[in-house]
Parts: structure tokens; C-alpha cells; sequence
């Protein structure tokens, strides 16, 4: 008995060495990324949701309570996207310092400016988020806000690297900036296209495309034959560019409406690593819009 | 039982005819989107000029630089709360009714139902009634009381009125992985005894579940303490007392004084980035006093369950899942049995045992399951004055399920049950179409 306890002793007095790098606990695997940006070699992360998985739809399984024990800082997307599953897994996890209020509970949302707010909703909409659009991950202005909130809350939680985290943030402005004249020069502005579901609004909103329609009659709800048939109108008529869905969620879906209509598909990634070559944020922009274009 | 067969198959089949939506709300909906894009130019604008301005900022001087990024949050702040009780956005709890209701239909008379029980368990029989039956219109509350606390109240309206059937607080503050939780909640035994009824898989709970502690489980007043050390894998530990009212394995009367107690571990780890699995044992003793054991008899003394639980789940993607759950449960009791009539009392020494499997696949938005329970498995004491009385006749029952799942909101379910858990040569072939609804914020299920 005496041997247990000494072990369980010493679990705690290695859970928590205060020099010891930041466990970070992120939901999707692009904050994991913007996070490794700023916080490079003195944290450590931990991302809970998988590229290939549905970021609406996750259960809250133990070893993501698990995670959420260790952390020191737990990031997610907010707007109500993890709604389905965080709520539990930040209670269940037994850590006081990742509860809402605390320096360790960091939503990321807090930094944007959601778009698509409806003024009302009820759920005949289907599952529309009433926060606004919760897919703000392809909006270099917005990404770059996201990152100045997350070295702020690392250099609280870690003061003595808080240098660090602020030169490291330098480091990923210029590199942005960087970036981003190389993908202003991908003209799409003025294209068309119809996609599987409302995941591009704040792309086409910086870079000027359209959304004509989508196959999702409703966020959420897997489109009918007749939805289909009417989608099929509606591109014969409006002629897209493309037919735009991810790995995830409307790739079978898109691809039959591609071989009906002629119009070519598009199939991208929604995440980073949801192909092996969108590693990181950069390179996950990077695919999304050399496959828009 | 054809009839109503055929009856339950129509609406089945209207119900799922139904959703063709109404354009009327595309229409709306395309006025709503012009008119929040008309804002977001508005906004779009606004931001630019936020953006000069910032520019302008950081030019005569750099501290100032991180002020306008609040901006926005504070924009979207004042437009959550305005209007006469927009700050109720803030303060209200988060609300949300569930409507669980089924049509039944059984082969046997209503009589029969009423006094179906299980010999040698319970004298409860089965309160279903051929035609509409209403479950509940369950209404949840929670939100956080303070930075310290969350509160959750469980308030089921039937027929009969409305009930607290749960209402605790869960802390948040407490250190070293620990978490305190009080008031009347549903026990940490075992894996279905914490579900809601509409989690379920299955309409009704599984056989050990009502032969030992009754349709509902144990949901009891008392202090819950859980443990989560920071291990390499997941290891839930936790221990309650509980007052112990629970009719049919305690009983209020047995003690005028919290008599029963948990204590239950859980394990789990992942196959890969699909699959988990989950597992545990449990144990829950107390004080018993009862009149449900036989007719016209009360029990008096100590009952002790000892459960196993084991979960595989496989989630691959959202449209395609397969869940294998089973849980064990063995229950001795020792005490004395009156007969209220003959106002004789004998010793009785009950050891039984009960199990259940089950399994769930999903492909898109359908689920099918199939259900196998039984009692007296490989334990079927039953000892009073020394003698043990055989039973005989296994009690069994074996559930086909299949549901539709319109969205996460909305479910319809088709269940049959082949029962042969009353020990007689008469088989209940239930059927139920039972429909359960979600309106407003429901709290996320635990997995």
C-alpha cells in the first residue's frame, strides 16, 4: 500500500514541474499548427481531433478527457463547433485550470470577426450556428489575430519565454505577409463555384469568389435525390468552375455531380494533415487555393 | 397484434415520408442571407477603416498596436446583448426539453403485463400499455453557478406530474484530478446506469438492470467523489454514498441514514485513431429493506452487486460506426424474508447473476441493433430456510432494433422484443415505434 501511495506521490510532483515545457491541448489540427508556429520547441501538443475526422461529429472519448487532465492550456475553435463534445471532455477532465474564465481555456473565436451571424435562427435551418460561421480557418486576417491571442495566453501561462512567444509571432507576421503576396497573386476573384458545405465563405470573402449553392440542402443534412436534380439545374444553368468538397464530408457527392454536368470536382482538404502535403497552416492554404484555382 | 402491426408500420413509413421542406423558408433564408451580406459590406468597411486607423497607431507608437484587435470582440459582444432582455442571453441556463414517446404492442392482455414479473426477482411487472404511451417530456437544465461550480437538473414531466429526478452540482475548481459531486444524481455504477433513457440504444433497460434495481437504475441523493490520475492511460476512479432509496435493491426504510456505497474504476484506451474500448469493474452495497421480492413478503438485510462493463466502440467516420457494449452483474443478499400473511420469517440467501450484449451498427443516418439478455446465467441461488428453490426456465430476452436519425435532434426507432423472462410458456412479442425529439440546448453526452 505505502508503495502506491509513494507512486502516486511522485505522479503528482512530475504532473506538474513549473520549468517543464507547456502542454497545449488543441481541438483541430490547424490551431495545433498556428500553436507550434508560436510556441515551436517550448510546447508540446496534443491535437484531439483528427484531420480525416468531422469536426461537427466527435464523441468525447476518455483518452481526450485524458489529454485535458494534462494540459496546462486547452485552444479550440469556439462558435459553438465543438459543441457536441468539449463542454463534456472539459468538465470530465477534472482540471480546474482549462475551465471557461481561466487563462488556460483559450477560444480561439474570441480573436475574429465571425461572419454569417443570423439575426435569428431556430434548427428548421438545419444545424446553422447561431454565433456566425465557425469556419474561419482559411482567413489569413483572421488566422493572424489568432495568433497574436495565442502568444498573449502562452506568454501568460509560460512568463519567463514570453519573449519568445512574441518573436516568434514576429516570425509568423512576416512570414504571412510573405505569403500572402504570393496568394493574392492566385486571381480568383470573380469565379464561381458550388460546394458541399458553407466551409469557404471567409475565402471567397478575401478573395473575392462566389458560392453559388450548396449540395447540402441544410448545414448538416445529407442531400435528397431532388436536391440533387435541382443542383444539377443550377450548375447546368450557372456553369461553376468547380464543384468544391473535402475528404471529409461530400467527396462522393461531388464527384457524381462532376461526371453528370461536365464540371470538374474538386476534392480539399479541410484540415491540415488531412493530405500529406498540407502539413501545416501555410501548406494547407497553399493546396486550397492552387485547387481553387 | 396484425392490425396494429400493419398500424405501426404506416405511421413508421409516413414519418419517414414527411421532410420535404417548404420553400417558403429557402426564400427567407435567401432574404436573410442579402440582408447579412448588405451588413458585412457595412462591417467590411467599418474594418477598413479600423484598419487605417490602426495603421496610423502603430506608426506613433507600438504599444498601442494590440488595442484595436478587441475591437471586434467587443462589437460582437454588444450585439449578443441588446434589446430590453438581451443581457438574459447571459443569465438564463441552458434549457432544453426532450419528448420521449412510443406506441406499444404486445400479444398479451393488459393483466398480463401488469403481472409480469420475474420469479425469484422482482414482483414489478411492466408498465406498458397497448396503444400511445407517453414516456416523458423531460426537461434539462445546467449552466455554471459560479467559477467553482456547474449545476444540472434533471426534471421529467409524465403524466403522473413532474419529478426532480436529478439535480446536483458537479465542482470545477478542485485540484490533483478530483471532482466532487452532490445532490441527486444517477449512480457511476456500471455503464447504462448513467445514461439517460434517451441515450439509450434500446427502448427499455436491459434484464439484470430491471431485475436487480428496477426500469429506472440507481438514481439516488448522495456525494460522488471521481479521481482521474494523469496516467499514461485513462483510468476513471470514483466512490459514492448514497441514501439508498432505491426500492427494489435498498429501500428507504432500511436505514434512517445514507446505507448504500460505490466504488467503480474505469479504463480505456484507443485501437488506432477508430476505436476505443473502455472497461471497468464495480461494486455497490447497502442496507435492503423491500417488499418486492415476492408477494406478500418484506426482506430485510444486505444486498451487495459486483458488474463488469466493457465497450468497444469503432467510429471511422461520421457515417459509419459499430458500437459492442456488455455488462455482467452478480448480486448476493443475505436477510430475512417475512410473510406479511402468514407473519412467519425465514432466512433467504439470493445469489444470481445477470448479463447483457449488445450490438450497434450505423451506416449513415440508420442504426440497427440486436440485444441478448439473460439471468441466471451461471448463478441461480435462491435459498430460503435453507432450501433452494429452482426456478427453472432461464429468463431471456432477445431485442431487434432499427432507427432513424433525421438529424441529432430527432430519432425514430423501431424495437422488438421476443421476452421470455417471466419463467412461463407464454412469450411477450413486444413491438414499439417509439419517437424521441430534442428542443433547445441539450448538454454534450458522454461517450
Amino acid at each position: 500500500m505505502k508503495k502506491y501511495i509513494a507512486l502516486y506521490l511522485m505522479i503528482f510532483l512530475f504532473a506538474a514541474p513549473a520549468f517543464a515545457e507547456v502542454k497545449v491541448v488543441t481541438t483541430l489540427p490547424w490551431i495545433g499548427s498556428i500553436a507550434k508556429e508560436i510556441g515551436k520547441d517550448k510546447i508540446n501538443i496534443t491535437t484531439l481531433i483528427k484531420p480525416m475526422q468531422d469536426p461537427h461529429f466527435a464523441d468525447a472519448k476518455p483518452s481526450m478527457i485524458l489529454a485535458a487532465r494534462k494540459a496546462d492550456i486547452l485552444m479550440y475553435n469556439g462558435l459553438d463547433l465543438e459543441i457536441g463534445y468539449l463542454p463534456r471532455i472539459i468538465e470530465s477532465s477534472n482540471n480546474p485550470n482549462i475551465q471557461p474564465g481561466k487563462t488556460g481555456n483559450l477560444d480561439c473565436s474570441q480573436f475574429i470577426m465571425p461572419i454569417e451571424k443570423p439575426s435569428s435562427v431556430d434548427r428548421s435551418m438545419g444545424d446553422v450556428h447561431p454565433l456566425g460561421n465557425p469556419h474561419y480557418h482559411f482567413s489569413p486576417k483572421n488566422i493572424l489575430n489568432v495568433a497574436e491571442g495565442m502568444a498573449n495566453a502562452f506568454s501568460d501561462i509560460d512568463a519567463v519565454n514570453a519573449d519568445f512567444y512574441r518573436n516568434n509571432l514576429q516570425l509568423f507576421k512576416d512570414r504571412l505577409a510573405d505569403k500572402q503576396k504570393q496568394w493574392s497573386s492566385r486571381t480568383l476573384k470573380g469565379k464561381k463555384y458550388i460546394a458541399y458545405h458553407k466551409l469557404y465563405e471567409y475565402l471567397a470573402q478575401d478573395y473575392g469568389f462566389q458560392i453559388l449553392g450548396y449540395i447540402e440542402p441544410k448545414p448538416g443534412i445529407p442531400p435528397s435525390a431532388g436536391h440533387i436534380e435541382e443542383m444539377i439545374e443550377l450548375i447546368k444553368k450557372a456553369k461553376p468552375d468547380a464543384v468544391i468538397a473535402t475528404f471529409v464530408a461530400g467527396k462522393k457527392e461531388a464527384e457524381a455531380l462532376s461526371l453528370r454536368t461536365g464540371v470538374r470536382s474538386v476534392v480539399l482538404p479541410q484540415d491540415v494533415g488531412a493530405t500529406e502535403t498540407a502539413k501545416d497552416w501555410f501548406s494547407l492554404m497553399n493546396e486550397v487555393l492552387i485547387g481553387l484555382k | 397484434m396484425k392490425r396494429q402491426g400493419l398500424l405501426l408500420f404506416i405511421i413508421f413509413t409516413l414519418c419517414l415520408s414527411m421532410p420535404s421542406y417548404g420553400s417558403d423558408i429557402e426564400s427567407r433564408l435567401k432574404a436573410l442571407e442579402e440582408t447579412l451580406q448588405s451588413q458585412q459590406k457595412t462591417i467590411e468597411e467599418q474594418q477598413k477603416v479600423i484598419n487605417e486607423l490602426r495603421n496610423e497607431l502603430s506608426e506613433s507608437g507600438k504599444e498601442v498596436a494590440s488595442q484595436p484587435e478587441e475591437k471586434p470582440v467587443e462589437e460582437a459582444k454588444s450585439q449578443k446583448a441588446t434589446g430590453l432582455f438581451g443581457s438574459s442571453v447571459l443569465t438564463n441556463p441552458n434549457i432544453s426539453l426532450i419528448l420521449n414517446t412510443f406506441a406499444y404492442s404486445s400479444n398479451l392482455k393488459e393483466e398480463e403485463l401488469e403481472t409480469r414479473n420475474i420469479p425469484g426477482y422482482t414482483t414489478e411487472g411492466i408498465e406498458n400499455r397497448n396503444g400511445f404511451n407517453l414516456e416523458s417530456a423531460e426537461l434539462f437544465l445546467f449552466a455554471p453557478v459560479d467559477p467553482y461550480f456547474n449545476l444540472y437538473a434533471t426534471i421529467p414531466v409524465t403524466e403522473d406530474g413532474a419529478e426532480v429526478e436529478e439535480a446536483y452540482f458537479v465542482t470545477t475548481f478542485l485540484p490533483y484530478g478530483l471532482q466532487f459531486k452532490g445532490g441527486k444524481f444517477k449512480s457511476g455504477f456500471g455503464r447504462i446506469n448513467s445514461q439517460h433513457p434517451h441515450a439509450w440504444d434500446f427502448t427499455n433497460i436491459p434484464l439484470p438492470y430491471r431485475a436487480f434495481m428496477g426500469g429506472e437504475g440507481i438514481i439516488e441523493k448522495g456525494a460522488q467523489l471521481t479521481y482521474l490520475p494523469p496516467l499514461s492511460f485513462y483510468t476513471l476512479l470514483g466512490i459514492e454514498v448514497l441514501q439508498g432509496d432505491n426500492d427494489v435493491l435498498f429501500g428507504p426504510d432500511a436505514k434512517s441514514a445514507p446505507h448504500a456505497y460505490t466504488a467503480y474504476a474505469k479504463a480505456s484506451f484507443d485501437i488506432g485513431d477508430n476505436s476505443t474500448i473502455l472497461f471497468g469493474p464495480s461494486v455497490m452495497t447497502g442496507k435492503t429493506k423491500t417488499d418486492s421480492i415476492a408477494e406478500d413478503t418484506e426482506f430485510s438485510g444486505d444486498s451487495t452487486i459486483y458488474g463488469l462493463e466493457f465497450t468497444y466502440k469503432w467510429k471511422p467516420s461520421k457515417q459509419q460506426g459499430f458500437i459492442l457494449q456488455s455488462e455482467y452483474l452478480y448480486r448476493t443478499q443475505h436477510g430475512d424474508l417475512e410473510d406479511t400473511v402468514a407473519a412467519t420469517t425465514e432466512s433467504l440467501r439470493r445469489s444470481q447473476d445477470g448479463l447483457y450484449i449488445q450490438g450497434i451498427y450505423q451506416i449513415e443516418r440508420w442504426r440497427l441493433g440486436a440485444r441478448y439478455d439473460v439471468l441466471d446465467l451461471f448463478k441461480d441461488d435462491y435459498i430460503l430456510a435453507g432450501t433452494d428453490t429452482d426456478f427453472d426456465r432461464k429468463p431471456w430476452r432477445a431485442t431487434g432494433m432499427l432507427e432513424f436519425n433525421p438529424t441529432e435532434f430527432s430519432r425514430i426507432r423501431l424495437q422488438y422484443n421476443h421476452d421470455k423472462s417471466a419463467r412461463d410458456e407464454k412469450t411477450n412479442n413486444e413491438m414499439l415505434l417509439q419517437l424521441i425529439f430534442g428542443i433547445g440546448a441539450h448538454g454534450a453526452h458522454p461517450f
